[in-house]
């Protein structure tokens, strides 16, 4: 055996209970710029919504899983993202108490993943099919948190401009763990169907739909802003800066890992380290306070 | 659910969602013109069949079981804190730490302590002769090793087996580490003779009495990563006691005892069966027996996802994450007030 431990394997995916406390946290948490607070802060508007529904959908996928492994992890994946969309929301409460009203956009992404993406009432073969889309958008859409969750980590931008620790630690506790299960979505879509262009038709919609509540998330965020009161125009226009800076992802960085997630071979473990994703974990305030 | 109002309140419903909805419920129609085609789910078979090679006392009341592919092919490699997961010739299903070399890829080692009052797996163990095959699935690890500078390890008895590959693994990548071996009596603790001289403090009962917190962790320094297998008192106590500036590791695989449980019943909707929740499970472990596919993940009742509806009856709501006066309960953990409940699954 060498003296290193190489990257873990075979883990036993399981939810860790996690504290917050926001009450110290300020509403420009990245000191002095809103812009770059805001383009991360969208992703709190869309997650709690948006991974109760991955919840619902996976529960409804557990029963079809012939795959006892894969079953276990699917169940770990649901426990995680349970707890993951409960945190987010009481970082809404905060922006609300804060004088920062993010309910009108939270309704519309309640309204795309209660209505449009919800369950539509069918039966037999296109109950299934229609699940196995919803599954092959999840895939799609656990790409890009494992990708964001191995950016987080690596972003040390964040910690030299000051960034508020108690976020930081909600966000790189939520991207280890999107790291640690990054696999998960797509190797059920795999199991249960497999298509490849489902898969790639899963990407368009998804790339679509999230510049879209990227671009409208962020505008509504810089003109509620108290502070900010609209004179800075919201917009994804901005990550030229903030990318560069390293206080977002960049655009390039993105945009090539979506030309992996195009390939027919492409494989969610070759994003990200589970070794590092675990070694945060570990010492993680909010899990170890928890963990006590 | 209805088109919700545009954002910055000029109209009662958003154009741009409209716009979406109206194209995303489109293109869905159209796609469902075609009848579906759905591709065959294959199920996979990840189970191994091992033979026991060698059952040898370790301990008083601890065996150690070896196990290896029939044929001898090499097994898949492993990572200290990995479990496997035994299928028992009377059904039950067991999980045990791996507690042998991780390099040594023909053979693993689990070590099992005879549990008389326990459900029946470790007896059953104790009785497997030589040449036995079981049915085993794993490993997999539920209480991963990460490097760090500096290690305790505190092992209480048989929690010893995941803490033994981790005590080896730093002493390989030439970590600072120090293990606390406890348990009643020297003769009941396994693998003494595996460990270094040096580094490892042994403690028991009979002659040092119960250790405390304090002795437990006089050495968990600043930076510190604090790795304890043990009895559940054993990890409480740590837990309290633990300095904010060490992190704690430990396996969170079982869940804590039921404190005051009194037996219920529950009725489940879907099959209209009647199933004994004794005083010592919980709701969940029995459903699950029942139904296999019921959803569930912490089983500690803070993740939500073995929320459940109550048809009728009324539960304890014992979680924080449990509100009380709603009609749900979380099956891991809430139990009935008093005689059935009817739940909908
Ligand atoms: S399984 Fe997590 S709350 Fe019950
Ligand atoms: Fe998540
Ligand atoms: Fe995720």
């Amino acid at each position: 055996m060498t003296a290193q431990l190489g990257e873990p394997d075979n883990l036993v995916l399981q939810a860790r209970d996690v504290r917050f406390d926001w009450s110290a946290v300020p509403l420009h948490w990245i000191p002095g710029d809103p812009v770059a607070t805001h383009l991360i802060n969208v992703l709190h508007m869309l997650l709690p919504a948006g991974e109760e529904w991955f919840v619902r959908v996976f529960k409804e996928a557990v029963p079809l899983i012939e795959d006892d492994d894969l079953r276990e992890d699917v169940l770990g994946f649901i426990g995680q993202e349970a707890m993951h969309a409960s945190s987010h929301d009481a970082v809404l409460d905060h922006f609300m108490e804060q004088g920062l009203d993010v309910r009108p956009f939270v309704r519309q992404v309640e309204f795309l993943f209660e209505s449009m993406l919800g369950d539509r009432g069918l039966t037999g073969d296109r109950r299934r099919a229609w699940l196995n889309e919803r599954i092959s958008l999840i895939a799609a859409i656990e790409h890009f948190t494992g990708v964001l969750g191995d950016w987080i980590l690596n972003a040390t931008a964040l910690d030299e401009a000051g960034a508020d620790p108690m976020m930081l630690d909600l966000l790189r506790w939520h991207g280890a763990e999107e790291v640690e299960h990054r696999h998960v979505a797509h190797e059920l879509f795999m199991h249960l169907d497999g298509r490849y262009p489902a898969r790639l038709r899963a990407m368009a919609e998804t790339v679509t739909a999230l510049v879209s509540l990227w671009q409208r998330g962020h505008r509504y965020l810089m003109a509620a802003d108290p502070i900010v009161k609209g004179r800075i125009k919201g917009g994804v226009r901005h990550i030229r800066r903030t990318g560069r800076a390293g206080l977002t992802p960049e655009g390039r960085m993105v945009a090539a890992s979506i030309r992996r997630y195009t390939r027919r071979d492409y494989s969610p473990l070759n994003e990200g380290s589970t070794e590092q994703a675990l070694a945060y974990l570990a010492t993680s305030p909010a899990a170890q306070a928890a963990l006590r | 659910m209805t088109i919700p109002p545009d954002l910055y309140g000029r109209r009662s419903r958003d154009r741009f969602v409209i716009a979406a909805s109206a194209l995303f419920s489109g293109l869905y129609r159209l796609r469902t013109l075609r009848t579906p085609t759905l591709p065959p789910v294959r199920p996979v078979d990840r189970s191994m069949r091992l033979v026991v090679q060698a059952v040898t006392q370790v301990a008083e009341e601890v065996v150690s079981l070896t196990l290896a592919a029939p044929d001898g092919r090499l097994l898949p490699a492993w990572q200290p804190g990995s479990h496997l997961d035994l299928h028992l010739p009377s059904g039950r299903r067991r999980q045990y730490s791996l507690c042998g070399d991780p390099s040594d890829l023909g053979t693993y080692r689990i070590a099992v302590r005879r549990l008389p009052d326990g459900g029946g797996g470790s007896l059953e163990v104790h009785g497997l002769s030589e040449g036995t095959v079981l049915k085993v699935q794993g490993p997999r690890n539920a209480f991963p090793f990460i490097p760090r500078k500096r290690y305790l390890f505190i092992a209480g008895g048989i929690g010893i087996t995941p803490i033994l590959p981790m005590v080896k693994a730093a002493e390989k990548l030439g970590a600072d580490w120090h293990l606390i071996y406890t348990g009643r009596t020297r003769a009941t603790l396994p693998f003494l003779d595996e460990l270094p001289d040096q580094r490892v403090t042994i403690r028991t009962d009979d002659t040092d009495g119960i250790p405390t917190s304090d002795f437990l962790l006089a050495s968990a320094t600043p930076g510190t990563a604090v790795h304890v297998c043990g009895p559940s008192p054993m990890i409480d106590a740590i837990r309290a006691a633990l300095p904010a500036d060490a992190t704690l590791h430990y396996e969170r695989f079982a869940p804590a005892p039921i404190t005051d449980g009194k037996p219920f019943e529950v009725e489940l909707k879907s099959s209209g069966r009647v199933l004994q929740i004794p005083a010592t499970r919980s709701a969940l472990d029995v459903i699950k027996e029942e139904k296999p596919d019921v959803a569930y993940s912490c089983r500690q009742g803070f993740c939500g996802t073995c929320k459940t509806r109550i048809l009728s009856g009324a539960a304890d709501d014992r979680a924080p994450s449990d509100p009380a006066g709603d009609n749900t309960m979380l099956i891991c953990v809430s139990r009935a007030t008093q005689g059935r409940l009817t739940l909908d699954l």
